[in-house]
């Protein structure tokens, strides 16, 4: 057996119990290996997901799926660098993922 | 963090939200089933961000109260995750701290190593066992406030 990672999809129905992402623009800042992205990234508009990590980065590119490729898009970036090359008003949701600690 | 905070407000347009999902300030647990019966549990000792976690609570708080965000919804779940064997479950959890350049306090380490070396022989005499690390995580809606 390989890790399993919330099979309950308890992490995804409390989040989609708070937001509607059909049709949005999404930030998400700490994507890690792109767990939690997969379960939404197929409803947003597109999806820009970022984390400081490069190996993180490294594995959420390969493990991406075929029909995600062309609405997500993985940045090795820490957020304040992002943050200060970015427009204001740009995203319709942000999601910090288990990273404001 | 209120500082990061305060650049995501930013960044989202006026009718945005920002969902902030971080765990409770709780030791996760590491159990050990086999079917329905619970043969192990224990807290995880590597559970040393407590501080981490004031911190996050006490941003999240601080932006709220001065107006920068409103909180339009909140709740919390459970994130299960499971392994065959207790080795394989401190791999994986290993892999995540190899982002920490902390140093590592030596009594963690060891009680660390003596829960799951407890954990490994339940896994070794009871076949069919699963084991299993619980964290619990508060979910957090917030809205961008223009008065803020």
């Amino acid at each position: 057996m390989t890790i399993r990672v919330d099979p309950e999809n308890n992490e995804p129905h409390a989040l989609f119990d708070l937001a509607d992402f059909n049709g949005q623009r999404v930030l998400e800042i700490g994507c890690g290996d792109g767990r939690l992205t997969w379960r939404y990234a197929d409803k947003a508009a597109n999806v820009t997901a970022i984390d400081p990590f490069a190996e993180s980065i490294t594995q959420a590119r390969g493990n991406m799926p075929d029909n995600l490729r062309s609405r997500v898009v993985f940045h090795h970036v820490g957020f304040d660098d992002f943050a200060a090359a970015s427009k204001a008003s740009t995203f319709d949701i942000v999601i910090l993922s288990w990273s404001l600690c | 963090m209120v500082h990061a905070l305060e650049k995501i407000q930013r960044l989202l347009k006026p009718n945005g939200c920002l969902i902030d999902i971080h765990p409770v300030r709780k030791a996760p647990l590491i159990k050990i089933y086999r079917g329905s019966d619970l043969l192990f549990a224990e807290s995880d000792p590597g559970y040393d961000y407590d501080d981490g976690l004031r911190h996050a609570d006490d941003a999240l708080n601080e932006v709220i109260q001065s107006g920068l965000f409103l909180v339009e919804g909140k709740s919390e779940f459970e994130l299960v995750t499971y392994a065959s064997s207790a080795p394989e479950l401190r791999d994986y959890w290993a892999k995540y701290g190899a982002f920490d350049d902390s140093p590592k306090d030596e009594t963690v380490t060891a009680r660390q190593n003596d829960v799951y070396a407890k954990a490994n022989e339940i896994m070794q005499d009871a076949a069919g066992a699963e084991i299993t690390y619980y964290e619990r995580a508060r979910i957090t809606r917030l809205m961008p406030n223009a008065r803020g």
